[in-house]
C-alpha cells in the first residue's frame, strides 16, 4: 500500500512533484474508476474525453485523496514505546500505546521510541556476543586516590525516562553516556583508595557512580534513566596479578599456620591433662593402698598381741618354730657341726650353688608396684616421681 | 480546462512549499535575504519566506560533543600525565556561530580542542598529580568552564559541561608505578605470613606452657597425696606396734626370714645347736 507511507510524496498531490503526471494518464484511470462504481457521481460513463477530465472527475479524484491521506495519518504505538508528534517539525504531544491518529505528512510526523527497552553500554571491556570478555585497558585502566593503576570494567543499564528530551537534546545520547560514565567512574575510583576499590568497597562505588551519572544525565537533559550499573571487574592490573595472589596466597598461609597451630594445641593440652589425671590418681591409689595395707597389718599383729599376752611363752615357741619350718623347707640346708669334726672341712659351695640353679624354677619377682604404661608426655615427671619414691615403696612390709 | 485546474493547483503548491521554511525541535535555522543575515532564532514550526529571494540553512540544536585527542600535560611536580578529556557544547548565538567557523561542527570541534587545551595546560600545571586525580576534579572542571565559555561565546558556541575523562600516567611511569605496587603487594605477604609464625608459635608455646603446668601441679598434688598416705600408714604402725616393741620386733623378724630366707634355691650353712635344733641332737 505505497498509498498510505506517510512521506511517499510521489503519490500525494499537495507536494506539487507530480508536474508530470500527464493529462491521458488521469483520463484512463478516471474512466476505470468510473467504470467500477457505476456512475456514483451521476456522470455518463462517456465523459468528455476531448477535453481532458471533467470538474466532477477532478472532485472525485480530489476527494479520493484526501480520504486516503487521512487515512495515513493512523498509527499504533506498540506497549512500552511512546511517539513524539511534531507539527512542521514542532513538538505537540507525546501519544501512549494503541492507535493513533495525526494530521498526515507533511504536516505532521511521528517518530516512536521506545522508552521500556533496556539498553547497556559497556566500559571498559567489551562481551562480543556470548565470546570471553575482552578487555579495553584505554578505558578500564584508572588511577586510585594512593596512586595505583586498577583495572575496572562497568556495565550501565538504562532507559529512556523522557521520550521528548531524549529525542530532542543530545546528539547520540548513548556515546554521550559511555562518555560521562568514564569520566564519572575515574571521578570516583580517584577519589577511593586501591584496597576499598578491589574490596569492601565495590557497592558504595557503585552506587556513588550511579547516582553522578544520573546527576550529569539530568544536566543534559538527555531523557535518560540509569537503572542499574554493575561492577563487572575489579581487578588489580595483569602485569601485577601475581603478586596480588601471593598475597591473598599469604593471607591464607597465615590462617594455616594458624589452625596449625591450634591443632597441636588441642592435641597437646588435653593429653597433659589425661597424664595428670593418671599421676594424680595413682598417687591416690598409693595413699589409699599404704593406709590400707597399714591398717591389715596393725589389725593382724593386735590380735596376735592380744592372744601372745595370754600365753606369751607358748605363742613365741609356737610362731619361731613355725617360721624356721617354713624358711627351712622352702631353702636348701647344709648342716656343719663344727665341734664334731676336728679336722677341716671341706664344702664345694660352687658345684652346690650350680646344682641348685639347676633344680630351681624361676621363680616369679614380686613387685610391689603394678607395671604401668605412663603417657609419653609425662613420662620424664613420671620417672622422677619414681626415683624418689620407688625407695620409700619398697618398704612396705 | 479541468487540466488547466489541475496544472494551476500544482503550481500553487510549488510556490507554497518555496515560500514556507519548516523549523525542527532539533535544529537552529538562519535566514538570508541575498546572502544577508536577516533572521535567526526561529521557534520550531513552520515560518513564511519569499522564494528565490530568501533562503534558509539549518544547524544542529542539540548538545554537541568536542571529543578531544588525548595529550600530554605538565603537573606541578613535573610529571607528564596524558589526558583526555570531551565538551559538551550547544550553538549559542547562531549568527556568530555562522560567521566565525562556517557553520561547521568540525571547524568549530578544532578551535575548542585548542582553546581547552590552553586552558587545561595552566589549570594542571597548578596542581600535582593526587590533586588531579582525586582532590580537585570539579575543582578543575568548574575553572575550566569558566575559562573557556568566553572564548566559546566568541564563536556562538555554549559550553555546556567539561569532562576531564582519562588522566592516566606515561607508559614508563605506569611501569614504575607496577613496581611499586609489587612491592607493596610483597610486603603485605611478607607481613602476612610472618603475622601467621608469630601467632602459631605463640599459639604453640601456650600449649606447652600449659602442659608443663599441668603435669608440674599433677606432680605436686601427687606427691602430697603420697605424703598423706606415708604419713598415715606411720602413724598406725606407731600406735599399734608402740604397745609391746619386743613383741614386734619378734614377730616383724618372723616375717622379714619368711619373706627373705624362705626361697627355694637358697643354701644355708647352719650349726646345729641353734635355738631351733635344740631337740634335733639330743630329745630331753
Amino acid at each position: 500500500m505505497s498509498w498510505n507511507e506517510p512521506g511517499g510524496d510521489k503519490k500525494d498531490p499537495w507536494s506539487g512533484r507530480n508536474e508530470k503526471d500527464n493529462p491521458p494518464d488521469l483520463d484512463e484511470v478516471i474512466r476505470s474508476l468510473q467504470d467500477k462504481l457505476g456512475g456514483i457521481f451521476g456522470g455518463g460513463k462517456r465523459g468528455d474525453s476531448s477535453n481532458g477530465p471533467s470538474m466532477q472527475s477532478i472532485g472525485f479524484l480530489a476527494a479520493g485523496a484526501l480520504v486516503l491521506w487521512g487515512l495515513s495519518g493512523f498509527y499504533t504505538v506498540d506497549e512500552g514505546t511512546r511517539g513524539i508528534v511534531t507539527r512542521f517539525g514542532a513538538y505537540v504531544a507525546t501519544t501512549q500505546p494503541g492507535l493513533n491518529w495525526h494530521i498526515p505528512a507533511p504536516i505532521e510526523q511521528v517518530q516512536v521510541i521506545n522508552v521500556e527497552q533496556q539498553r547497556f553500554i559497556e566500559v571498559g571491556y567489551r562481551s562480543g556476543g556470548g565470546q570471553a570478555m575482552g578487555s579495553v585497558p584505554k578505558e578500564a585502566m584508572m588511577l586510585t586516590k594512593d596512586e595505583n593503576i586498577v583495572d575496572v570494567r562497568l556495565a550501565v543499564q538504562y532507559q529512556v525516562k523522557d521520550a521528548k528530551d531524549y529525542a530532542f537534546n543530545v546528539l547520540d545520547p548513548a556515546s554521550t553516556l559511555k562518555q560521562v560514565t568514564e569520566s564519572v567512574q575515574r571521578g570516583v575510583i580517584g577519589r577511593s583508595d586501591m584496597d576499598f576499590v578491589l574490596t569492601e568497597g565495590r557497592s558504595e562505588i557503585v552506587a556513588a557512580i550511579k547516582t553522578e551519572i544520573q546527576s550529569v544525565m539530568d544536566a543534559y537533559k538527555t531523557g535518560i534513566l540509569i537503572t542499574s550499573v554493575n561492577l563487572q571487574d575489579a581487578q588489580p592490573p595483569e602485569q601485577v596479578q601475581g603478586s596480588f595472589e601471593d598475597a591473598i596466597k599469604a593471607r591464607e598461609d597465615k590462617q594455616r599456620l594458624i589452625n596449625e597451630a591450634e591443632a597441636y594445641s588441642n592435641d597437646v593440652v588435653p593429653k597433659a591433662r589425661g597424664a595428670a589425671s593418671r599421676i594424680v590418681q595413682e598417687s591416690e591409689a598409693y595413699k589409699e593402698k599404704v593406709i590400707a595395707q597399714a591398717n591389715g597389718d596393725v589389725s593382724r599383729f593386735s590380735q596376735l598381741l592380744a592372744e601372745y599376752k595370754k600365753a606369751p611363752a607358748v605363742t613365741k615357741q609356737r610362731m619361731y618354730i613355725e617360721a624356721m619350718e617354713q624358711v627351712l623347707g622352702k631353702s636348701n640346708n647344709v648342716l656343719v657341726d663344727v665341734k664334731s669334726g676336728g679336722s677341716i672341712m671341706y664344702l664345694p659351695l660352687d658345684k652346690l650353688v650350680n646344682k641348685v640353679a639347676e633344680d630351681a624354677v624361676s621363680a616369679p619377682v614380686p613387685t610391689h608396684e603394678p607395671v604401668v604404661a605412663p603417657a609419653p608426655q609425662a613420662k620424664e615427671i613420671r620417672n622422677d616421681i619414681r626415683a624418689s619414691s620407688r625407695e620409700r615403696d619398697v618398704r612396705g612390709r | 480546462m479541468g487540466n488547466k485546474i489541475l496544472v494551476a493547483l500544482g503550481a500553487l503548491a510549488v510556490i507554497l512549499s518555496m515560500s514556507v521554511f519548516t523549523v525542527g525541535e532539533t535544529e537552529r535555522v538562519i535566514k538570508f535575504q541575498l546572502g544577508e543575515i536577516v533572521g535567526a532564532d526561529f521557534q520550531p514550526g513552520m515560518h513564511l519566506k519569499i522564494p528565490f529571494i530568501n533562503n534558509v540553512k539549518k544547524f544542529d540544536a542539540r548538545i554537541l560533543t568536542m571529543d578531544a585527542t588525548p595529550e600530554r600535560f605538565l603537573t606541578a611536580e613535573k610529571k607528564n600525565v596524558i589526558v583526555d578529556s570531551f565538551v559538551k557544547w550547544r550553538i549559542g548565538d547562531v549568527k556568530t556561530f555562522y560567521t566565525t567557523v562556517g557553520g561547521d561542527v568540525g571547524q568549530a570541534n578544532i578551535r575548542l580542542d585548542q582553546i581547552i587545551k590552553d586552558a587545561a595546560r595552566s589549570e594542571f600545571s597548578k596542581r600535582e598529580i593526587r590533586q588531579l586525580v582525586s582532590t580537585d576534579r570539579s575543582a578543575i572542571r568548574d575553572s575550566l568552564i569558566t575559562n573557556v565559555s568566553p572564548h566559546a561565546s566568541r564563536l556562538g558556541i555554549n559550553i555546556v559541561d567539561v569532562q576531564v575523562k582519562r588522566i592516566d600516567l606515561p607508559n614508563e611511569v605506569s611501569t614504575s608505578v607496577y613496581q611499586r605496587m609489587e612491592a607493596e603487594r610483597a610486603r603485605v605477604a611478607r607481613e602476612f605470613r610472618s603475622q601467621g609464625s608469630e601467632a602459631a608459635e605463640r599459639i604453640r608455646a601456650d600449649a606447652d606452657k600449659q602442659r608443663e603446668i599441668i603435669l608440674a601441679n599433677a606432680y605436686r598434688d601427687s606427691e602430697v597425696l603420697r605424703g598423706e598416705g606415708d604419713a598415715r600408714a606411720a602413724d598406725i604402725f606407731a600406735k599399734a606396734y608402740g604397745e609391746d616393741s619386743d613383741f614386734f620386733a619378734f614377730y616383724r623378724s618372723l616375717i622379714a626370714y619368711k619373706e627373705a630366707l624362705g626361697k627355694s634355691g637358697n643354701i644355708m650353712v647352719l650349726e646345729p645347736n641353734s635355738d631351733f635344733f635344740k631337740f634335733f641332737k639330743n630329745q630331753k
